[in-house]
C-alpha cells in the first residue's frame, strides 16, 4: 500500500498517494487546473507555465504539473494573484496566436479557445506583428499549421515516450519554436494518430476528416474497434450518414487511449460507394440482379430446405468471418446446427487462431489468456516470439514498449525482424537478447528454447520429482534434437536462461509461428517451457498468443467451428452436449464436422451441395493452388452475406448485404479474452442488415424459428450458456490455469503426440529458389477490408516486396524497380522497396496486397488442426524493369517538402 | 387616492391617453375631413423601409467575386431555428482553405432575429429588405448557396474589398496554399 499524504487544496483536504502532483490531486476533487504540456500519459515537462497555483510557504508561484504533493502541503489555484499569472501566460501565447477559431478544425474543443474565454484576456500589451510560419507540406493525412502552436511539445513527447517512433522534434527556439519531422520527405511514420489527438489546440489536425466537421454537430458511439484483435476501445464520430472521424479516450478501454492507424486512419471503407445496399440474385442471364430482402429470403430458405431434403443436411456447410459480432457467431453455429442441422461450419479462426486455442485448452484446461495486458506491463520478462508484434498487434506492442521503457523489463524477441534505425519503430531495437530468425523457422527455433531450458538447468526441481515421467520424456526428446541449423544457439541459451530468471514473464506468440507448419506442436511446446520452468501456474505468468482478426478468439468461444461446440467445448463431449441441448432445447448433430478445407475439398467431390458463406473471402485468402474458386464453382448453391461484392462474393448466387461493425449492436472478445461492446454509429448502409439478423429472418422462413428481438437477446443465451461471458464489464475475472487439466496433461496428455512435437521437422527443402519470402501484416492494412479505406491507401495503395537495403544493392535493385519472384507454383512480378529490417536473404510481402502474388504460394494444411499454411515459401528474384508509374505516390504530393 | 386620481379614474384618462391616435385621426379624418389617403396601394406602391430592416438573408462575396464565406459553421450553430445547414470542405485547388461547399436555409423556420449575421467573423452574411417572398410550394422556400449569393449580388452591389492579408496583427486566415496536396475524398 503506498504511502499517504493529505493536502489542502483551495481548502479542500485530499488524501492522495505519495509521489501524486498537484495537477493530478486537483482533479480528483473536480478542480481542474488550465494546462497545456501536462498529460497524464506523458512525463511532465514544466513548459508551457500554464498551470502555476499559490503553494503556501513557497515564494513564487509553482507548476502544479510538476509539483509533488507533500504532506501538509497547502496549494491555492483560484486567487487573483494565481488568475493573474494564467491570464499572463495566456496573453504570452496569444500575442502569436492566430484567429484562425472560424477555419480551425479544433474550434469547439480547444484548450486554448476554452482558457481564453475563463480569462477573457481581452486585451493585449504586445503591438508587434505575429510570427508566421511558410506552410510547408506535412503529410497525406496529418495537417500541421504552425502557426497554431503553443510549443507545449506533447506531440513530441507521445511520439517518443508512448510511440517510439520519434518522427516529430523541435526545432528553433523561444516563441519561433517549430515542430518538424525529418526533413527532405514526407512525414513517414506509424500514423497512429496520437499526436492529432494530443495536441490541446489545432496544430496537429486530420486531414481525413478537415473541414467536414464542427464537434457539436457529431454524434458518438462507443465502440471496438473491427481490425485487430487488440480491442482498442473507440469513439466513432459521425454526422448523418457518414462516419467523420475515429478519437479515443485516455483512461478508457484496454487501449487506455491510444490508437494505431487501423483504428484512427481506417474508418473510411465504412461509407465506401462500392458497399452492397441490396441482396442480389443470379438470374438466367447468368448476372447477379438486385432483389428485395422479401424476395430473396422466401427463395432462398426453399432451395436450402430442398438441398437438405434431397442431399441431407451434411450436404450444406458454412464459413463466417472471426470479424463478425459474438451474437452474429453464436447465432451462426446455431443456425447450421439446428435450422440446417449441419457441423460442417467453420470461421476464419481456422488460418491460425485454432493452432494455440487447442494447445492452450489442451494444456491448462482454458482457450484464454490467464494473463492481461497489465501482466505484460508489469512483467520483467517478456519473450515475443513470430509476433511482427508493432505491425500486427500495435497496442500489444505500446504495451511491451512501456514495459521495457517505463519499467525496465527485459525484451527476448525470437522474431524474422532485425534490430535497424527507421522512420517507424522496430521492436527489435528495445530487446536485450535478439535471435534472428528466419520465415517458417519459429517452431524449430522453440524446440531449441525447450532444450536450452534442460542445458541450461532451468527445469524446476518441484516438477521433477512430482512429474518425473513427463520431464525425463521430454528431455529425452527436447534434447535428442540438434539446436536449430542458422540460429544463434548461444542466443538461444541465453534467452531461455534470462527468461527462467525472471519474477514474471509472458510470452506472446503471433502469426509468424501460428501460421506456419507447426503452429499447433510449437504452442504446446511452449506450454511445456512454462511447465519446465515450473511458471505455467504462477500468477504474472503465461502465454499470450495474439490474434490477427478482431474477434477471433469470441469465434472459437461461441463455438463456430467444427471441433467446438459452445464454450468452447469439443462436439464429442457427451456432458457439454447435454448441457448445450438444455439451453436449445434441441440436440446439436453429432457428426464430425469437416473444417474449411475439407469442405472445399467435399465441395469439389460434390458431396457438399450448398455452402453459406458470412463475411469471408476463402478465394482471396487461400492461395490460388488451393483450387477455393472452383470447388464454390461446383456448388449447387453459394450464399454469401458481405459488404462488398468479393471475388467470393461473385461466384455467388445470392448475395446478401450485410452491415459493418459500425452499424451493428454486439460485443467483440479481444485476444485477452475482454468482451467488450460494439455501438452503431450509423444506420445500416442502403437496405444492408446485421448478420444475426439475416440468419433470424432465414430460420423463420426455413421453419426453424430463431427468433430474437435484438442483438442483446442473443448475448443474454450466450451468458446462459458460455462461463467466460457471465461477468461481463470493465474487469472480468481472468482465466486461470485449471490444475485438473494440467495434471492429465502432465500425466499422460503429453505423450500422444511426444515424437511429432520434437521432431526436427521437414527440413527447409533445398531447392534453387533460395529467397525466404513471408507473407504478413503490416502496419497499415489488415485483411482486404483496410483496402477500401481511402486514409489507409493514401500510406500504402500497392504492395511491395521489402528487401534488404543491401541484398538490393547487390541485385542493383533501386527502390521502385519491379522484380519477378518464381516459386515451384507460379510466378509474379512485384515492385520491391527496401527496409534494413528485413534480414538480408530474406524478402517481406504485405498480406492485404496478396493477389498480386497470384499463384505463387503453395499451401500445405496442418494435418491435425486443418490451418492452411501458406505464408512462408521460397523463391528466386530476377529483376524485370526499372520503377514505373505505379511506384510511390505522384510527385506532386512531395513538392514543397519541407 | 389624491383628487387627481380620482378625476383619471372618473374620465377614463388611462382609456384616453390609449387611444391617442385613434381618436386624434377621427377628430382629423371624420370631423375635420381631411381625407389626405395614408393607406398605401401596395403593390404598386412601397413603403420606405428603416435602414434596420430585417428581410430575407444573403450570402455576401468580396469586391473580385470571391465568396466571402469561409465554411465555419458560426452561424448554424447561433440559429436558434436550425434553419442553416452548412457543409464545409477544402475549397477547390486551393488547399487547405475552407469554404462552405454547400450552403442551406431554410426560410419557412426563420425568425428573421439576425443572430446567424451577428455570429459569422468575416460579415458574409446580411439581411437584405428584400421580403416579397410568398410562394405556393413551401419547398421553393428552402434556399441553396447560388440563390443566396443571388441575393446579395441584387441587394449589395457594392461589395467590400477583400484585403489579400489581412493585418498580421488582427487575423490570419484563410489563405490558400498552393503546395499542399488535395485532400484524398
Ligand atoms: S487552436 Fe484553438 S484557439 Fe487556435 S485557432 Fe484553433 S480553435 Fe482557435
Ligand atoms: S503541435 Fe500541438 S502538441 Fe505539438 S507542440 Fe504544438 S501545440 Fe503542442
Ligand atoms: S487495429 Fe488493433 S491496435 Fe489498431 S486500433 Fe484497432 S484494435 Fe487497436
Ligand atoms: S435570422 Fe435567426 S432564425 Fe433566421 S437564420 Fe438567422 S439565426 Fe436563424
Ligand atoms: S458564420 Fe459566416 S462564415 Fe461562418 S458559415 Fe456562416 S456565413 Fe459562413
Ligand atoms: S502544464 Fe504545467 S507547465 Fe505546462
Amino acid at each position: 500500500m503506498a504511502e499517504m499524504v493529505t493536502i489542502l487544496i483551495d481548502g479542500k483536504p485530499i488524501e492522495v498517494e505519495k509521489g501524486t502532483l498537484v495537477i493530478e490531486a486537483a482533479r480528483r476533487i473536480g478542480v481542474m487546473i488550465p494546462h497545456f504540456c501536462y498529460h497524464p500519459k506523458l512525463k511532465p515537462d514544466a513548459n508551457c507555465r500554464m498551470c502555476l497555483v499559490e503553494v503556501e510557504k513557497m515564494p513564487k508561484l509553482q507548476t502544479s504539473c510538476s509539483t509533488v504533493v507533500a504532506e501538509g502541503m497547502v496549494v491555492r489555484t483560484n486567487t487573483p494573484v494565481v488568475d493573474e499569472a494564467h491570464k499572463s501566460v495566456l496573453e504570452f501565447i496569444l500575442a502569436n496566436h492566430p484567429l484562425d477559431c472560424p477555419i480551425c478544425d479544433q474550434g469547439g474543443r480547444c484548450d486554448l479557445q476554452d482558457f481564453s474565454h475563463r480569462y477573457t484576456p481581452t486585451g493585449s500589451q504586445f503591438t508587434d506583428t505575429k510570427r508566421v510560419y511558410e506552410k510547408g507540406f506535412f503529410s497525406p493525412l496529418i495537417e500541421k499549421e504552425m502557426n497554431r502552436c503553443v510549443s507545449c511539445l506533447r506531440c513530441v513527447r507521445y511520439c517518443d515516450e508512448i510511440m517510439d517512433v520519434k518522427a516529430l522534434a523541435n526545432a528553433a527556439r523561444s516563441t519561433m519554436t517549430e515542430i518538424v519531422h525529418f526533413a527532405g520527405h514526407p512525414l513517414d511514420c506509424e500514423f497512429c494518430g496520437g499526436c492529432v489527438q494530443i495536441c490541446p489546440v489545432g496544430a496537429i489536425t486530420s486531414r481525413l476528416s478537415m473541414y467536414e466537421f464542427r464537434p457539436w454537430m457529431m454524434k458518438r458511439a462507443d465502440t471496438t474497434c473491427g481490425y485487430c484483435g487488440d480491442g482498442c476501445s473507440l469513439i466513432l464520430e459521425t454526422r448523418g450518414e457518414k462516419v467523420i472521424e475515429v478519437m479515443s479516450s485516455h483512461g478508457n478501454g484496454r487501449n487506455n487511449g491510444d490508437l494505431c492507424a487501423k483504428g484512427f486512419f481506417g474508418y473510411q471503407y465504412v461509407n465506401h460507394e462500392d458497399r452492397l445496399t441490396t441482396p442480389l440474385v443470379r438470374q438466367a442471364d447468368g448476372n447477379l440482379h438486385p432483389v428485395t430482402w422479401d424476395e430473396v429470403l422466401p427463395v432462398l430458405a426453399e432451395r436450402l430446405t430442398q438441398i437438405k431434403l434431397a442431399h441431407g443436411a451434411d450436404a450444406i456447410g458454412g464459413l463466417i468471418s472471426a470479424r463478425c459480432t459474438n451474437e452474429d457467431l453464436y447465432l451462426f453455429q446455431k443456425f447450421m446446427r439446428l435450422a440446417i442441422g449441419s457441423n460442417h461450419l467453420d470461421s476464419t479462426a481456422r488460418y491460425g487462431h485454432v493452432n494455440a486455442a487447442r494447445a492452450l485448452r489442451r494444456v491448462q484446461g482454458t482457450n484464454r489468456w490467464t494473463v492481461s495486458y497489465e501482466d505484460i506491463v508489469q512483467a520483467d520478462a517478456l519473450l515475443l516470439i513470430g509476433t511482427q508484434v508493432t505491425a500486427a498487434n500495435p497496442i500489444v506492442g505500446l504495451k511491451v514498449k512501456e514495459a521495457v521503457k517505463k519499467h525496465g523489463a527485459t525484451l527476448l524477441t525470437l522474431e524474422t525482424l532485425v534490430p535497424s534505425i527507421e522512420t517507424t519503430s522496430n521492436i527489435t531495437n528495445l530487446s536485450a537478447l535478439h535471435v534472428a530468425v528466419p520465415p517458417g523457422r519459429h517452431a524449430a527455433a522453440v524446440r531449441g528454447l525447450v532444450k536450452a531450458a534442460f542445458d541450461e538447468n532451468l527445469v524446476d526441481a518441484a516438477l521433477s520429482s512430482r512429474a518425473g515421467d513427463y520431464v525425463s520424456r521430454i528431455r529425452a526428446a527436447a534434447t535428442a534434437l540438434p539446436y536449430p541449423e542458422g540460429l544463434d544457439e548461444a542466443a538461444l541459451r541465453a534467452v531461455a536462461k534470462a527468461f527462467a530468471g525472471a519474477r514474471r514473464g509472458v510470452i506472446l506468440i503471433g502469426q509468424d509461428l501460428l501460421q506456419a507448419p507447426g503452429g499447433h506442436e510449437s504452442a504446446v511446446n511452449l506450454l511445456d517451457f512454462l511447465l519446465l520452468l515450473g511458471k505455467l501456474t504462477q500468477p504474472g505468468w503465461g502465454l499470450a498468443p495474439l490474434t490477427e482478426e478482431n474477434n477471433e478468439q469470441g469465434a472459437v468461444e461461441m463455438g463456430a467451428t467444427a471441433e467446438y461446440l459452445p464454450g468452447p467445448a469439443d462436439v464429442g463431449d457427451a456432458a457439454a452436449r447435454t448441457q448445450i441441448a438444455g439451453a436449445w432445447k434441441d440436440q446439436p448433430p453429432a457428426s464430425q464436422g469437416m473444417h474449411l478445407l475439407e469442405m472445399l475439398d467435399a465441395a469439389r467431390a460434390g458431396t457438399l451441395k450448398a455452402m453459406l458463406i458470412v463475411g469471408e473471402n476463402p478465394v482471396r485468402s487461400l492461395p490460388l493452388s488451393a483450387k477455393a474458386a472452383s470447388a464454390l464453382e461446383k456448388l449447387d448453391l453459394l450464399v454469401v452475406q458481405e459488404l462488398f461484392l468479393t471475388e467470393t462474393a461473385k461466384l455467388a448466387d445470392v448475395v446478401l448485404p450485410a452491415c459493418s461493425y459500425a452499424e451493428k449492436t454486439g460485443t467483440f472478445t479481444n485476444s485477452e479474452g475482454f468482451v467488450q461492446k460494439v455501438r452503431p454509429g450509423l444506420e445500416p448502409v442502403g437496405d444492408s442488415r446485421p448478420d444475426w439478423e439475416i440468419l433470424s429472418s432465414l430460420s423463420v422462413m426455413m421453419g426453424y424459428p430463431l427468433e430474437y428481438g435484438d442483438a442483446k437477446e442473443i448475448l443474454k443465451e450466450i451468458r446462459a450458456v458460455i462461463p467466460g461471458y457471465r461477468v461481463l464489464g470493465a474487469k472480468p475475472e481472468p482465466a486461470q490455469v485449471a490444475a485438473k487439466s494440467v495434471e492429465q496433461y502432465l500425466t499422460r496428455g503429453f505423450a500422444e503426440d511426444l515424437p511429432a512435437r520434437y521432431s526436427a521437422g521437414a527440413a527447409p527443402k533445398a531447392n534453387s529458389h533460395r529467397w525466404a519470402l513471408a507473407v504478413g501484416q503490416t502496419l497499415f492494412h489488415s485483411g482486404a477490408m483496410s483496402t477500401k479505406a481511402q486514409g489507409l491507401l493514401e500510406l500504402q495503395h500497392e504492395g511491395k516486396l521489402i528487401m534488404n537495403p543491401a541484398d538490393a544493392q547487390r541485385l542493383g535493385i533501386a527502390d521502385g524497380d519491379r522484380v519477378r519472384l518464381t516459386s515451384t507454383s507460379g510466378e509474379a512480378t512485384v515492385p520491391v522497396t527496401m527496409l534494413g529490417r528485413i534480414p538480408e536473404g530474406t524478402l517481406f510481402f504485405p498480406e492485404s496486397f496478396r493477389e498480386a502474388l497470384a499463384g505463387l504460394p503453395s499451401m500445405t494444411p496442418d494435418p491435425v488442426t486443418g490451418v492452411p499454411y501458406c505464408k512462408q515459401l521460397r523463391v528466386s528474384v530476377d529483376k524485370v524493369g526499372t520503377g514505373g508509374a505505379s511506384s510511390g505516390p505522384p510527385p506532386a504530393r512531395i513538392a514543397g517538402g519541407k | 387616492m389624491s383628487v387627481a386620481d380620482l378625476v383619471k379614474t372618473f374620465t377614463f384618462y388611462e382609456i384616453l391617453v390609449g387611444m391617442k391616435a385613434t381618436i386624434t385621426v377621427f377628430i382629423q379624418r371624420i370631423i375635420l375631413r381631411n381625407r389626405k389617403a395614408i393607406t398605401l396601394q401596395y403593390p404598386h406602391e412601397k413603403r420606405d423601409l428603416p435602414g434596420s430592416y430585417r428581410g430575407m438573408i444573403a450570402l455576401l462575396k468580396y469586391d473580385d467575386g470571391v465568396e466571402k464565406c469561409v465554411g465555419c459553421d458560426l452561424c448554424e450553430a447561433a440559429c436558434p431555428s436550425r434553419v442553416i445547414t452548412v457543409i464545409s470542405a477544402e475549397v477547390e485547388g486551393e488547399p487547405a482553405k475552407r469554404y462552405a461547399k454547400e450552403y442551406y436555409m431554410d426560410m419557412t423556420r426563420c425568425l428573421f432575429c439576425g443572430l446567424c449575421v451577428d455570429a459569422c467573423p468575416v460579415d458574409a452574411l446580411a439581411m437584405t429588405k428584400e421580403y416579397e417572398w410568398a410562394r405556393y410550394n413551401k419547398r421553393d422556400l428552402r434556399l441553396d448557396k447560388p440563390q443566396l449569393l443571388a441575393l446579395g449580388d441584387r441587394n449589395f452591389p457594392v461589395r467590400e474589398k477583400k484585403l489579400e492579408f489581412q493585418h498580421p496583427n488582427v487575423a490570419y486566415f484563410n489563405i490558400g496554399h498552393k503546395n499542399l496536396p488535395h485532400k484524398a475524398s
